[in-house]
């Protein structure tokens, strides 16, 4: 094991320390706001404070950056760590900000740390035009945010989240319309709610693995509590139609999120697609709470917060894991192309385990954190569909067909995974380092133990988060007593067979034979790929995907012994492409207009002359 | 008690249910077809032989066929009675997502061995999973019906390797999905595999029939009508093409759906 240098000791050190940050903003839960008033602009006061709601996002940011700063310790870019730590503070400021001010400030800087962290690597031009779709994004972003909390502040005469929690109530329905729709395009935009992902899948792949692992497991989960918030404290309570239209769209990027994972090549564009998916999980729980609590059915309210609350959890828990764990791939394979790699296990004995523990939970499967968050979240649909009037019911129906295809496309996405990167023969990755048990792996382990925990016993978490839900609407005891006794139901016996065929296996013996493959030898080129995998799902959905398959043949000398052929699909994301030509369209109409922007100052002089002969005109 | 007896009984009499919709299909072919109690010849046969597995392969891979037959076990446990009332409580979200998991670890399995052939049987397998998960859960949650019970129908084609989605009966490695899976699985492992197989097959028998109206005093002629049913179909039709059968299982979803629908106008027993 070789020495760690000062230099890295010292950047997780850092990284580290914003981790025991948030955990002492936990601590200081229920006490009074520290606020900073400047004497000229009052509108710009500062005010912060832990509330409820933020607790559960703290502990997410408490459990994965002590991961994220082990990780570092080993692998990554020896200065990531401090970069990392701004960026955990400025994440940290949002859940804390108490007022307009405070909050568009924490959010900006915030996005301005994720952008430099997505360019680590600015000298290639993917990554360049990565960022550049990533700050459109975010800056369309904040500015629906900024106007839609001023439109609140304005409205309530002050600019602090109490006052403007106190006057909710009395908003305009129209005012109100507004304040939500600019909420949920600016808030979605940064969660990667369809059809404002496109960002996501872009700026993944290109972001080094650490970077990936807190954006992907804590900043979207920043937008998550964005909405939250919105929904349940200043602009509360949502009309039923919203709530719909919050529980359509987060159906809609459920399952786009989930058909594109499984169809993906790139472990981390994967990765990416799935953290849509989980988003949207996330926010049609969110919808069915807004619903529930327009229509005072508290109980049911209740129950969709707690999930979704423990859904972000173990979202972000294990795909901080498989982001980590994509990153130890890149480093000791040099790709994160699955078509290139196989046979992992071998060369990453520590990682893989862990590795899967992480493929389980992001397919829900027990007994990881997954299983038992999405359950919770099919739960409070199907109580939903007991309780809620006709028109609700006939959408959580729907909804849980949704969310039945979303987890079973999940399945195959990380099935996909796992099966073709870490299991059968070495692909094009024969020089693979071989890792030794370091730092990096603790990291990893860390995570897995924590989903693993969160999946076992579920109610450690849910006990404290059933008080937060209850904070947000109304005081109803849910009955979570299947959730209690659902691990010890689900994996008893699967986890008894394993061990009792282990022990079978040692006492009978199994002999290893050659596999069977039609009498010729089962080469690694013979092996099916990731693109093979998917191409029945490519197929089935070639009305979304518009698969497009490239077939280039060498000929040489004959037409029948070929010296070379190459295959390539590629598959079309049509809202990326439409979005791409909504920017075109805009950059087209900026070219037009600047006719006017002529550059001579005897034109502007006469725009100035015009202006105020039509000013006169109208003011007469 | 009830419980305990009827997993008892789905247990022991799971092959046997295997072998007589092989009999009775082979009768309906005009064959003479194997005695039903065949299933446990062979379970024995398959018990007492050597083991044989890829060299080189994954330690998970001896794990997986106790993983697969320990999930046939949760699904068996988790059926409620038939002689319990109607509508049924089950819990399908775990149900789902425990069934998920065998399939999962059975197609990990599958990809270990660096068999292309079992690597595509794994494919297919997935993608049919994905798209069965969702009427699969509106069926079981819909309360039960005629239409439900027609969804989980068409799901248990896909589930038990049936005709038209797969033909247990051929031995062709292009064609197969669930037997593909296993294909590298031999001796007492591939036991423990189609253990499971029985055994899962026999629940979802159970299950279309708590599905069907009637309550209890129709459980048992349900399970008749369905075990004659399954080897009516497979004589009536051919195996469907691959990228034909998602319509199935978009219908099975309709169905189900439409299942939810009728209760909530107030036709419950439909």
């Amino acid at each position: 094991m070789s020495e760690v240098s000062g230099v890295r000791s010292f950047h997780c050190a850092t990284l580290l320390a914003t981790a025991v940050l948030a955990v002492i903003a936990m601590g200081l839960a229920g006490r009074p706001e520290t606020s900073i008033v400047p004497l000229v602009a009052p509108a710009l006061r500062l005010d912060f404070a832990t509330t409820l709601p933020a607790l559960p996002f703290l502990a997410l940011i408490a459990l994965v950056v002590p991961a994220v700063a082990l990780w570092g310790l080993r692998r990554g870019a020896p200065s990531d760590g401090s970069r990392l730590a701004l960026f955990v503070v400025t994440m940290i400021g949002v859940f804390l900000a108490q007022s307009v001010a405070a909050f568009f400030l924490a959010w900006e800087a915030m996005a301005v740390v994720s952008a430099f962290l997505i360019a680590a690597h600015h000298e290639r031009r993917a990554v360049r035009r990565a960022l550049l779709s990533y700050l459109i994004v975010s800056q369309l972003g904040a500015f629906c945010i900024l106007t839609a909390l001023a439109i609140l502040g304005a409205h309530a005469g002050s600019a602090q989240f109490s006052a403007i929690a106190h006057t909710a109530a009395g908003i305009p329905a129209g005012t109100r319309s507004a304040v939500i729709a600019l909420a949920l395009i600016g808030f979605g935009s940064k969660a990667g709610l369809v059809p404002l992902h496109f960002w996501l899948p872009r700026a993944h792949p290109v972001a080094p693995a650490n970077a990936s692992a807190l954006l992907s497991g804590v900043m979207l989960n920043v937008a998550v509590y964005g909405l939250l918030v919105t929904g349940f404290v200043l602009a509360a309570p949502v009309p039923e139609a919203w709530a719909l239209v919050v529980l359509a769209v987060g159906l809609v990027t459920a399952v786009t999120g989930a058909l594109y994972a499984a169809v993906d090549t790139d472990i981390k564009r994967l990765l990416a697609y799935s953290s849509i998916e989980n988003i949207g999980i996330i926010t049609s729980a969110l919808g069915l709470a807004l619903a529930a609590a327009e229509l005072g059915l508290t109980a049911l309210a209740e129950l969709a917060v707690v999930a979704l609350l423990l859904h972000m959890l173990s979202h972000g828990v294990f795909k901080a894991l498989l982001f980590l764990g994509a990153g130890t791939v890149a480093e000791a394979a040099r790709t994160t192309d699955l078509d290139q790699l196989g046979g992992l296990g071998r060369a990453l004995p520590f990682s893989t385990p862990l590795v899967l523990a992480g493929c389980l939970a992001a397919a829900a499967l027990p007994p990881l954190s997954g299983f038992a968050s999405e359950w919770l979240v099919f739960r409070s649909f199907i109580l939903g569909l007991g309780t809620a009037p006709l028109m609700l019911q006939a959408a959580i129906a729907l909804a849980i067909a949704m969310l039945g295809l979303t987890s079973g496309l999940a399945a195959l996405a990380f099935a996909k995974l796992f099966g073709i990167a870490f299991l059968g023969a070495p692909r094009a990755n024969h020089a693979v380092d071989a890792e030794a048990m370091d730092a990096s792996v603790v990291g990893l382990g860390w995570l897995a133990a924590v989903a693993t925990v969160l999946g076992v016993a579920p109610m450690l978490a849910v006990g404290p988060l059933i008080s937060i839900a209850r904070g947000l609407s109304g005081n109803v005891a849910v009955d979570t007593g299947a959730l209690a006794s659902l691990p010890s139901t689900a994996i008893v016996l699967p986890l008894l067979g394993a061990v009792a065929a282990v022990l079978i296996a040692r006492a009978r013996g199994v002999r290893g034979v050659p596999t069977w493959s039609c009498g010729s030898p089962a080469t690694a080129r013979a092996q099916y790929t990731a693109t093979a995998f998917s191409k029945p799902l490519r197929r089935i959905f070639r009305c979304v995907l518009f698969p497009e398959r490239q077939r280039v043949v060498d000929i040489g000398i004959s037409r029948w012994f070929p010296l070379r052929i190459r295959y390539a699909v590629t598959t079309r994301d049509t809202l990326d492409e439409s979005a791409r030509n909504v920017a075109a369209f805009v950059q087209r109409l900026a070219r037009r207009t600047r006719i006017v922007q002529a550059g001579r100052l005897r034109i502007y002089v006469a725009y100035a002359v015009v202006a105020m002969l039509v000013l006169l005109v109208i003011a007469r | 008690m009830i419980a305990v007896l009827q997993f008892g009984l789905v247990l022991g009499l799971a092959p046997l249910i295997h072998g007589a919709l092989a009999s009775l299909r082979a009768r309906l072919q005009g064959r003479p077809g194997p005695s039903p109690l065949q299933p446990y010849r062979d379970l024995r046969k398959l018990w007492l032989k050597e083991a044989i597995s890829p060299a080189d392969g994954s330690p998970l891979v001896t794990a997986i066929p106790g993983v697969v037959l320990g999930v046939a076990l949760t699904f068996a446990a988790l059926l409620p009675a038939l002689a319990g009332p109607r509508p049924f409580v089950i819990d399908a979200i775990a149900l789902a997502l425990v069934l998920a998991l065998g399939r999962f670890a059975l197609v990990l399995a599958a990809l270990d061995t660096r068999s292309s052939f079992a690597a595509m049987a794994s494919s297919r397998e997935m993608t049919f999973a994905s798209l069965t998960e969702a009427p699969l859960i509106v069926a079981l949650v819909s309360g039960g019906g005629a239409l439900a019970a027609a969804a989980l129908m068409l799901v248990m084609l896909a589930e038990t390797a049936r005709i038209p989605v797969d033909n247990g009966e051929t031995h062709y490695e292009l064609t197969m999905v669930h037997e593909g899976l296993a294909l590298e699985y031999s001796g007492w492992q591939l036991a423990l595999v189609q253990a499971a197989a029985y055994i899962r097959q026999a629940s979802f028998v159970v299950l279309a029939a708590l599905l069907l109206p009637g309550g209890p005093a129709f459980a048992f002629l349900w399970i008749a009508a369905i075990l004659t049913l399954l080897p009516l179909v497979e004589r009536l039709y051919a195996k469907m093409r691959l990228f034909d059968v998602p319509q199935l299982f978009a219908s099975a979803t309709v169905l189900a759906l439409a299942s939810i629908g009728l209760r909530l106008a107030g036709h419950g027993a439909w």
